[in-house]
């Protein structure tokens, strides 16, 4: 009877073996993103995650997603494991530290096979975030950047016929509208993180300064702009404490201030249609300049994906097939006008507009917007970045003057680099602001 | 007496692998860290270099470094002392009987049953310019414009030290009270038959039975309160500027913010031996006050 019994137990086992072998799939490729499954752009991965299975029946692709904070430690973490998945998607202004740590593998070849010319559909900003030394390494495939939003209705009753144009116009803008309605009127994330960061560009930027030398005249006089209006009681100062950009729109939704610098992410988000439509005096235009005739000099955001250098060779085609199927210049355009966002290929750019009208001033600053890493310093951006939303709150509240602070600042800034890389980057920084300013 | 057995050994052998696996690796993984040249360059190509006490020197010179030492003196001081009194206060209230007394047991303990998420969120929402403690003030006239609890220089630290508090009073308590239960009443009534008051009962009888009780709570609240992290984090971030920075939120920064590993590293093994040199002085107490009872 035991003979018996040892006999079926054999057989049931290689049954399970045999039949959950034919079961699984031959390739497995992770996707690790920050895409939350729950909204929009999530889903929208998942779904393309879906199609590409059904067409690849040997193919498994699992979505594993990582809180935007944490996405990068968990990059590291992963890369000194070596068990980064095979496609990661990483936040574009950390894209040179990660080139340069090796995570990132060069798709320079895949890309020749797949055509130069798509390479070329990528606008110049993108292409240069995304390479190094003439080798690419990650395509952005949303793009992003901000602008100045406002409540028309608050306006009108403040007798504020159109929305400010230069610092000086939003400076009085938000005087009156303090005096009239009794509010706060301008949201600016003044945050201890990279947002934090991010906002301050425009006003950086726009006024010819650079992240490489806040010790000039051009950079402390937009600090000191920005103090000011937060001194004055016309920035709200919670904005020190918030977690994200998208705390500022809860704000500007309850009518607790009349303008928000915020990205075009938030029609994706928060500003809903149907909020949109109840609210029904949301309009956007571009961020104030210093004077009339200049134009707002901005940082572009946005995700890029790559594939990971440790990947298995087995898997490397397989895992360009599905990034090449979300590199299409179709996907780029469904996959940004379901995230608001901007597309990168040149080809998608005009038709996102009969879309979403609405994000016409986004595209328009997009043509003279920054890509952030190379601006400050490439693989030291981050740290850089951290030098600076410090510096913005000491001042805010005090702590130091505007000169003061950015003055140590830079200091501490030049004190990460080499002399020979300090001046390599800081003459990149102006490059690229020159061409901007010119265009 | 039993005969010595190696077998007793084995049975410490799963303790002692997870010691050394999560206790023992990280910790001399983080020395060695501390004195290398890590970022995040060079720690993903493994190619750091050894750069000696350098890590040390730089983070001893660094003026954030003696804000962020400071702030923690505070911020555990405080904390330990007010988590301390009203532990202590409650903990004599419910020794007594009253009606409800369960049902107010409980609600003392939501602090600890709250996920740090929670309680921090709130505390950022409570004391923002616009949260409730202002409003609160405002519409009862204490104030006629908003107190930047979180948003000023020197408020901060003030700030998130009071909402730690309120966080560690359920740890203080149910030691203090658990403490409480088990002296015995007789030595209450017999010191009220020789005169004693309420008070002198406090300062001879329960203070001096619940000493190692205190120099517990004291060891591990220092602990505790020494290296708390997520509360700060979700309140300011060390902000704004750095007034509220603390040692934890220091390291973190410089190693997720600014990507100096070996910095980061070396402020870890300065906070390690803070908490060491605190917990043998507490023990030190405790083997003191041990050694004079036998």
């Amino acid at each position: 009877m035991k003979w018996l019994l040892r006999t079926v137990f054999i057989v049931i086992m290689l049954l399970v073996i045999v039949f959950t072998g034919f079961a699984q799939k031959n390739v497995t490729i992770t996707v690790q993103d920050y895409f939350d499954p729950a909204q929009s752009m999530g889903k929208f991965i998942e779904e393309k995650m879906v199609e590409f299975e059904n067409n690849h029946p040997n193919v498994k692709i699992n979505h594993t997603y990582i809180p935007y904070s944490q996405l990068l430690p968990t990059i590291l973490q992963e890369a000194i494991t070596k068990t980064v998945p095979e496609i990661i998607m990483v936040n574009n202004p950390n894209i040179s530290q990660l080139i340069k740590a090796g995570v990132l593998k060069d798709l320079t070849g895949k890309v020749k096979e797949w055509g130069w010319e798509n390479w070329e559909d990528y606008l110049k900003g993108y292409r240069d975030n995304g390479s190094y030394e003439d080798k690419i390494y990650a395509f952005q495939i949303t793009g992003n950047n901000l602008a100045l939003f406002y409540r028309k209705s608050l306006l009108d009753k403040a007798g504020i016929a159109n929305p400010p144009k230069t610092w000086q116009e939003l400076e009085e803008q938000c005087k009156k509208i303090k005096e009239v309605l009794n509010i706060t009127p301008f949201a600016y994330d003044g945050e201890a993180s990279d947002e934090g960061s991010f906002q301050f560009y425009s006003f950086l930027w726009s006024n010819g300064g650079s992240l490489l030398e806040l010790d000039q005249p051009e950079a402390i006089e937009a600090l000191q702009f920005l103090t000011d209006m937060f001194k004055k009681g016309y920035i709200p100062r919670d904005v020190l404490n918030i977690t994200s950009q998208g705390d500022l729109t809860p704000w500007f939704v309850n009518g607790e201030v009349a303008f928000m610098i915020n990205g075009c992410w938030e029609f994706g988000w928060h500003l809903t249609e149907d909020v949109m439509q109840k609210l029904g005096d949301v309009k956007v235009t571009s961020i104030p300049v210093p004077e009339k005739g200049m134009h707002s000099i901005n940082a572009f955001g946005g995700e890029c994906y790559g594939i990971s250098s440790n990947i298995d060779p087995a898997k490397y085609d397989v895992a360009w097939e599905f990034l090449e199927s979300l590199l299409s210049s179709d996907f780029n355009l469904r996959l940004n006008i379901a995230s608001a966002s901007l597309p990168t290929r040149a080809s998608a750019v005009n038709e996102i507009l009969t879309e979403m009208p609405i994000l016409e001033p986004f595209l328009e600053q997009s043509k003279y917007a920054l890509p952030m890493a190379l601006m400050g310093g490439m693989e030291n951006y981050g740290e850089i970045s951290s030098i600076l939303w410090v510096s913005i709150q000491k001042a805010f509240t005090g702590v130091a003057t505007p000169e003061e602070v950015f003055k140590e600042a830079a200091q501490n800034i030049k004190g990460i680099f080499s002399p020979e890389d300090y001046e390599k980057y800081k003459q990149l920084a102006r490059t690229l602001l020159q061409e901007a300013s010119k265009k | 007496m039993k005969a010595f057995s190696y077998k007793m050994y084995f049975f410490l052998i799963p303790a002692l692998v997870y010691q050394l696996i999560f206790g023992v690796y990280p910790l001399i993984y983080n020395l060695i860290l501390s004195f290398k040249d890590v970022n995040l360059i060079t720690y993903i190509g493994g190619t750091s270099q050894w750069i000696g006490l350098s890590n040390y020197v730089q983070i001893l010179k660094d003026p954030v470094f003696k804000k962020a030492i400071f702030n923690t003196l505070i911020f555990t001081g405080l904390s330990l002392c007010f988590q301390f009194i009203v532990g202590f206060c409650l903990a004599l209230l419910f020794n007594r009987t009253f009606p409800l007394k369960g049902l107010f047991q409980s609600l003392i303990m939501i602090p600890w049953v709250l996920p740090i998420m929670v309680s921090g969120s709130f505390f950022r929402w409570f004391f923002n310019d616009q949260g409730m403690a202002n409003n609160i003030l405002l519409s009862w006239g204490f104030i006629d414009k908003p107190i930047p609890w979180i948003t000023s220089q020197i408020l901060p630290i003030l700030s998130i030290t009071a909402a730690n508090i309120w966080l560690g009073i359920p740890f203080t308590f149910i030691l203090l009270y658990t403490g409480l239960r088990a002296i015995p009443l007789e030595l209450f009534e017999s010191a009220e038959i020789d005169g004693a008051n309420w008070w002198q009962n406090i300062l001879f009888i329960t203070i001096p039975i619940l000493k190692p009780v205190i120099i517990t709570i004291l060891t591990l609240g220092c602990i505790l309160t020494v290296k708390a992290f997520d509360l700060i984090w979700i309140m300011t971030k060390g902000g704004p500027g750095d007034v509220s920075q603390l040692l934890t939120t220091l390291s973190y920064s410089l190693a997720f913010n600014k990507f100096h590993f070996g910095k980061s590293s070396s402020l870890l093994v300065i906070m390690v031996l803070l908490v060491i040199s605190l917990t043998i002085l507490f023990n030190s107490i405790k083997v003191e006050e041990e050694s004079s009872i036998e």
